[in-house]
């Protein structure tokens, strides 16, 4: 029987997905706006930061949630490619998903280096 | 023998003006460009805050500077939409099955909210009590 390749990836898409849904407008409110609103001041300070991403519980999480939603994007930015009449989509799946893999080892690098 | 296929007249990049609907389609289509630049922004903090108190202050000036503000409230506003379309579609995708009957889809949209809020304020009491 024929194999697809394509069941990683939609995996990967629809995991994605449901954690971008869950955690991703709460974590947007948390290092994006409060900041500006001088909200949550203490647990942006660099002490704080650093000792919470410091934690190996937390860099795995932090790495889950940015990896998933990383590979999450890229196939919606594929079939988006496909939706404004770019028909070349091998080369555009190797340059989303490069970058998803990419955007994944900055991550472990980042991570590791708090 | 040559064959002509009818190929409709699409708008390439327009199309989806068409229609409230592909709108709103594409609209949650889009979000994966709000997804991609709140991750980059992420990623660029998070080896900030590996280099040192000052490149951490640094990041942090940027994120509360007009322009900074004003693309995460972009995000924020895309990211609603990528999570209410999202469990808007979990009953189609997912049909949980209780004995004879099938769970109805708003059963299932209803817990996801629940357990979005549950979710969200665990994290707003983190980054409260950090």
């Amino acid at each position: 029987m024929a194999r697809s390749h394509k069941a990683p990836f939609w995996f990967l898409f629809a995991a994605g997905g449901t954690v971008v849904a869950f955690v991703l407008p709460v974590m947007v409110l948390v290092t994006g706006i409060a900041p500006t609103l001088g909200l949550f001041e203490g647990a942006m300070s660099f002490d704080a930061m650093s000792a919470f991403v410091g934690n190996w519980l937390v860099k795995i999480v932090l790495f889950g949630i940015i990896t998933l939603a990383l590979w999450h994007a890229a196939h919606r930015l594929r079939v988006v490619a496909h939706d404004f009449g770019i028909r070349a989509d091998a080369p555009v799946a190797g340059t989303v998903y490069g970058l998803a893999a990419l955007g994944t080892l900055l991550t472990a690098i980042a991570l590791l280096g708090v | 023998m040559s064959r002509k296929p009818y190929q409709r007249e699409l708008p390439k990049t327009t199309w989806f003006l068409r229609h409230a609907r592909y709108k709103k389609y594409m609209l949650h289509e889009i979000s994966a460009f709000a997804v991609a630049v709140y991750l980059l922004i992420l990623i660029i903090g998070l080896f900030r805050l590996g280099q040192g108190e000052e490149a951490w202050a640094g990041w942090l000036s940027f994120v509360t500077s007009p322009f900074g503000l004003i693309l995460h409230l972009i995000i924020f506003g895309l990211s609603l939409v990528h999570t209410t379309a999202w469990f808007k579609a979990v009953p189609q995708a997912m049909r949980v099955q209780r004995g004879e009957q099938f769970v109805p889809g708003p059963t299932i949209v209803g817990a996801h909210y629940v357990v979005w809020a549950a979710v969200s304020v665990f994290v707003l009491i983190l980054a409260g009590v950090a």
